[in-house]
């Protein structure tokens, strides 16, 4: 546990969980989400658990990424929020 | 899936990386017995592996890495799998997925026990990897309920 | 100091949890929804992770330096397992939702939440 990196990851955490709730294109917040969770997936590696820190990574950017794009690309991505 | 454009370049960086990422997924999965990762991580890699030919390549050529029809078979391979390994060790004498009893000759208990988690961990990775493919092939080029 | 060192990831752990709330209930459009279920999702993983964590510890893996009677040397590897079964079931209900959410489209051509109470308002009507 290294605590300032922890918490440069945690402001970087609240900075992309803001950004992508409050963007206009959804697209956007579907990549501030993967930076969201990558930067959770390290935060889970620094604090010890790395097999949860692994699944993370894998599933948050790599698998869940994908699905929002396919389920954008079938509905629209403009929103008024 | 129905693309608004269509990239050379996207195309050849998926084509460069799934094999990669394949490649990994396999280790992650053959590795999960002693270390970090396992069926699930693997399988999700796996996945995303074709996952990404399918959105950079459409399905006509993507459906040569894994045809949509393979994959519902495949999740039921991978269940028959976990179910088929406690089964056969209930029959043989000793209690559900307790993997001791697996009929494999000349290994010690302990090793036996290691070889039993990685053959279940197979058929995880199996089943997670057509699971998540489903999913997408449903939503990308499913029938439009009205 | 040390009480600030020990305890200062609670309170971002919080913070993240109330911006995932405030994105489930303000927000209007569902894809908006979906991706605040997710950040209040990753926001109780974090709470449970760094409820493991100790001062000191090392990561779970047995190592010959650390005695296993050492339990200070250690990370509590429970709450882990616990997050890896809930990673996997996120996964699973997103899935759902990204089914729901095409057959919504599909249906009433719309994702934000005031067209779509009219629209099915309007639905029933017929």
């Amino acid at each position: 546990m290294i605590w300032e990196f922890e918490l440069v990851l945690f402001v970087f955490l609240v900075f992309a969980a803001i950004v992508a709730l409050e963007a206009r294109n959804l697209l956007v917040s579907v990549v501030m989400l993967s930076v969201f969770s990558f930067s959770a997936a390290l935060l889970f590696a620094s604090m010890g658990a790395v097999d949860v820190g692994f699944t993370e990574a894998v599933v948050g950017a790599g698998v869940t990424g994908i699905l929002f794009v396919i389920a954008i690309h079938k509905t629209s991505a403009k929103t008024n929020d | 899936m129905k693309r608004s454009f269509e990239s050379p370049i996207t195309l050849l960086g998926a084509r460069a990386l799934a094999p990669f990422i394949m490649m990994f997924g396999l280790y992650v999965i053959f590795h999960g017995h002693y270390s970090p990762g396992g069926g699930f991580q693997g399988g999700a890699l796996l996945a995303a592996s074709v996952l990404l030919m399918r959105v950079a390549s459409g399905s006509k050529t993507s459906s040569l890495i894994l045809s949509n029809a393979v994959t519902t078979p495949m999740g039921v391979v991978g269940v028959l799998i976990y179910f088929g390994t406690g089964l056969l060790a209930m029959l043989l004498g000793s209690n559900f997925l307790d993997y001791e009893g697996l009929p494999i000759p000349g290994m010690p208990p302990y090793y036996l026990r290691y070889t039993g988690i990685l053959i279940i961990e197979v058929g995880v990775g199996l089943a997670v990897m057509a699971a998540l493919v489903l999913i997408y092939d449903k939503m990308a080029d499913g029938e439009v309920t009205e | 100091m040390e009480m600030f060192l020990a305890n200062y990831a609670y309170g971002f752990t919080l913070l993240i949890l109330c911006i995932g709330l405030y994105g489930m209930f303000f927000k209007r459009n569902l894809v908006k929804k979906v991706i605040g279920l997710s950040i209040f999702q990753a926001a109780v993983i974090m709470f449970f992770v760094s409820l493991a964590s100790k001062m000191g510890g090392t990561v779970p893996v047995k190592w010959d330096e650390i005695p296993v009677e050492m339990i200070d040397g250690y990370m509590n590897p429970l709450p882990h397992t616990l997050m890896l079964t809930a990673i996997v079931v996120g996964v699973a209900t997103q899935g759902v939702a990204f089914g729901l959410l095409v057959n919504i489209w599909n249906r009433f051509k719309t994702l934000e939440e005031d067209t779509l109470n009219e629209a099915i308002l309007e639905d029933s009507r017929d």
